[in-house]
């Protein structure tokens, strides 16, 4: 083929990699979430962990205790999946905007933050997306990648064999964080801060774990509750009142033979821990979306998916506006306030009293603006 | 609707590389590059948001497949060279070659063997397939058959168990854990495998007298080493099994190492290898494959980008039930044309959602078959292209003729696992208990 002559092509090869390196480049950089007036301390998920320091694992943990420090533990994970945006939003309002007066709040707004640094070939992601903050100047946050990057990870073995249980998965689930838990110090990177998420949760006598997610339209669990068998009542109870509240959440039990999600594995090996995880319907992450871009992403609105509708594949709802990304923070909110409040019910000895939570009406209204502040 | 820009880079492709003959990896990205235009992405944008990033993106997805692949190759010429190969191949033709019935169904699981191990087409027809092509040639049969036996055999290969990708990869999309397929694969395969290598060569075969064949055929390799010879093959399967083996002790160290490895044993187990020879004839053979699996990488990023990914989806899933398996039979193979990996994971997943309550391991298993086929789909056609390259036949579509009715073959048969998924598994869990 001598019409392309392998020094034009690498010129041209050359100068594509050089373009687009400042694109993946960009991403590597850490966003910026501002500790809000109920954060009192700003710590490190390496504490936990010491092999983590320095590597991309390393990620911010915020302690948002109460003067009363009588009250239980509850640690809120976002960002296991940095490619379901409305989790680790949600995880990032309540860092800004909760006051506890009773208990702490522990909350890791970036549980893979491996996974923040890359978007995931053929998805097509944007790697940003920006929201305005309260005083009118602009937020810009990651849109990451389901699995750590494998800068951190590589290569994926055949077949990814799960620790302890020995069950099988595809090989690229090696980087799924929320198919490594419990996690192994001597692990992989995914394995590692899996391991250190599990040893912070038995360290400081975590009582009620939320795991924030999001999932396509199409997949069979969505728009749910997740809860071990020993966190049901109290995940049942939330449901409930969310019910009340015109918000409808289906619980589902945490399935026994599927390994390595938080829920399962926490709940198991860190009883007597309410492990429960929350999820939202987010077109982007679906296979029959239509065209993909950050507008896309904010505004939950696809056409590809009121075809699907049409044809049975939506496993919930899909309504006219589509599901947009506001909507999907305010239901995890509201998730995150109904379980802590089920939890603090039932464990009257050990509550955790929050105040602060951004308000539905607003939210819906107005987005998540009124909650975020300005980057200083 | 956007799907008039996929059909206008599917005919920009096809012009590029069939009239004007560019490399198909470039006809490919530069559709891609041609579709996000179109689509409406500028070429350099900030943040990410111009379309070389996606094409940059794109072209990585497959970028373990394509170390795999070009370590799969410098092996297989390792043990060419040590001798390893033509022993292996000797001594089923010394056993077998008085029986044409065997000979075809076990040098078809011998051409078969690399893929079941990588998963991978283009391991066995480069390798096993180059070494049971000469004999066959030899004993007589038309060299595109013999093109088209191998290409088969390979594509049975890839199905096989224990490494499937394109189960892996829908299996991935709907949290199915890869476990329990080796039964319903080997349901998939055997039949198959026995029925198209029958079909392919017996008819050749029978009656040819094998001796002058054997005479011809060097076994000096196996009297000057012995089994030492075996050695680079025990170190692959050792180390691609341990991990499976041995959890969580024996570390995965990746399959490229693996055959890199091997490759290293190999160079003190036989007959002298010619390394930069090797080196570079592995190269030479995998550089336009992985060139290919680049460009469909960017393919399927522009279509996930402009929407058309989605649109094909839902146009498939909108097909009324009893046109819903004709539709997976149909396009499941035909989306091979651009890979059959991403026919797994954009066709494959969807079909299994929308078939959800029957026992998705049988019909996940099925559609994998489907899915696999793509690689006999021209232009991208890898099985058929290496079977073509390793028979010396100039033209692809002449194999490829000859793989028609095996594919349909194929193809059937796995319509017919996903169409009596509920009976079939029914009857092997209480055949097994309930594996
Ligand atoms: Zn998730």
């Amino acid at each position: 083929m001598k019409r392309f002559h392998p020094w034009i092509l690498l010129a041209l090869s050359l100068l594509i990699c050089a373009l687009t390196a400042r694109d993946f480049l960009l991403q590597h950089r850490p966003d910026a979430i501002v500790a809000g007036p109920g954060v009192t301390e700003q710590r490190r998920l390496s504490e936990w962990m010491p092999e983590l320091e320095g590597t991309r694992g390393d990620t911010e943990v915020y302690l948002l205790a109460g003067a009363d420090t009588t009250g239980g533990d509850v640690l809120v994970l976002g960002g296991t999946h940095p490619n379901e945006p409305a989790a680790f939003l949600a995880a990032v309002l309540l860092v800004e905007n909760l006051q506890v007066s009773h208990g702490r709040l522990w909350v890791i707004p970036q549980a893979n933050h491996s996974a923040f640094s890359q978007t995931e070939p053929q998805e097509a992601h944007p790697q940003f997306f920006h929201l305005p903050d309260r005083e009118g100047g602009e937020r810009r946050f990651r849109m990451g990648s389901r699995l750590s990057n494998p800068l951190d990870q590589w290569p994926d073995p055949e077949i990814t064999v799960h620790h302890p249980s020995g069950q099988s998965l595809s090989g690229n689930e090696t980087r799924n964080l929320n198919r490594c838990f419990p996690g192994r110090r001597e692990g992989t990177h995914t394995e590692r801060v899996a391991w250190a998420i599990r040893h912070l949760v038995d360290s400081e006598d975590i009582k009620l774990l939320i795991d924030i997610h999001e999932a396509s339209i199409e997949y069979p669990v969505v728009n749910a509750v997740v809860a071990h068998e020993h966190a049901s009542d109290i995940a049942g109870m939330a449901v409930f009142n969310l019910a009340m509240e015109g918000l409808d959440y289906n619980l589902e039990p945490s399935p026994k033979n599927l390994h390595g999600l938080s829920h399962r594995e926490l709940g198991d090996h860190c009883a007597p821990l309410y492990a429960t995880l929350l999820e939202t319907a987010n077109v982007i992450q679906g296979r029959l979306r239509g065209k993909t871009s950050e507008a896309v992403l904010l505004s939950g609105d696809d056409p590809c998916y009121h075809d699907a509708g049409e044809i049975g594949m939506n496993r919930v709802h899909y309504p006219e506006e589509g599901i947009p990304f506001r909507q999907r923070v305010w239901r995890h909110i509201a998730a995150c306030r109904e379980l802590i409040g089920s939890y603090s019910m039932m464990h009257p000895e050990a509550p955790l009293y929050i105040s602060g939570f951004p308000e539905g009406t607003v939210l819906l209204e107005e987005g998540c603006g009124p909650y975020l502040m300005p980057v200083p | 609707m956007s799907l008039w820009i996929l059909g206008l880079m599917v005919a920009f492709f096809a012009f590029v590389s069939f009239r004007w003959k560019w490399p198909i990896g470039i006809g490919l990205a530069a559709s891609a590059l041609l579709g996000g235009l179109l689509g409406g992405t500028p070429l350099w944008a900030g943040e990410g948001r111009g379309l070389l990033r996606h094409l940059v993106e794109g072209a990585f997805v497959y970028i373990d497949p394509m170390l795999i692949m070009a370590s799969a190759i410098f092996f297989m010429k390792c043990i060419e060279d040590s001798g390893l190969l033509s022993a292996l191949n000797l001594r089923i033709l010394r056993h077998l070659g008085r029986s044409p019935f065997w000979l075809s169904i076990l040098l078809a699981a011998f051409v078969a063997f690399p893929g079941l191990l990588t998963g991978l087409t283009t391991a066995s027809v480069l390798t096993t397939g180059a070494i049971a092509s000469v004999p066959l040639i030899k004993l007589g049969m038309d060299r595109r058959r013999v093109g088209a036996f191998i290409a088969i055999a390979a594509i049975i290969g890839m199905v096989a168990p224990p490494i499937n990708l394109p189960v892996m990869i829908i299996g991935g999309g709907v949290d199915m854990p890869y476990i329990g397929f080796t039964l319903p694969l080997l349901l998939l395969c055997i039949p198959t495998l026995v029925l198209s290598s029958l079909w392919l060569a017996y008819p050749s075969l029978r009656g040819v007298d094998v001796t002058p064949v054997l005479a011809e055929l060097d076994d000096g390799p196996w009297q000057r080493h012995g089994v030492k010879l075996l050695l680079p093959l025990l170190v692959v399967l050792a180390l691609m099994s341990g991990p499976r083996l041995f959890p969580g002790v024996w570390p995965s160290i990746g399959l490229p190492l693996t055959f890199v490895l091997g490759s290293v044993v190999a160079l003190v187990s036989g007959d002298r290898v010619r390394l930069l020879r090797a080196a570079r004839g592995a190269t030479h053979q995998a550089l336009p494959v992985m060139a290919i699996l680049v460009g469909v990488g960017c393919f399927i990023q522009v279509m996930t980008l402009g929407g058309m990914r989605g649109e094909l989806v839902i146009a498939c899933l909108q097909l009324p039930d009893w046109l819903l398996f004709a539709g997976i039979t149909v396009s499941m193979p035909l989306f091979g044309a651009v890979s059959a990996f991403g026919s797994a994971s954009v066709l494959g997943v969807p079909f299994l959602l929308a078939l959800l309550g029957r026992p998705e391991i049988w019909v996940g298993a099925g559609l994998s078959m489907m899915a696999s086929l793509g690689d006999l789909m021209p232009p991208t056609a890898l099985s058929g292209i290496f079977a073509a390259q390793v028979v010396g036949e100039p033209n692809y579509l002449k194999v490829l003729r000859h793989c028609l009715l095996p594919a349909a073959l194929l193809a059937a048969w796995a319509l017919v696992v996903i169409l009596f998924a509920e009976p079939l598994s029914g009857f092997f869990a209480g055949l097994f208990g309930g594996v």
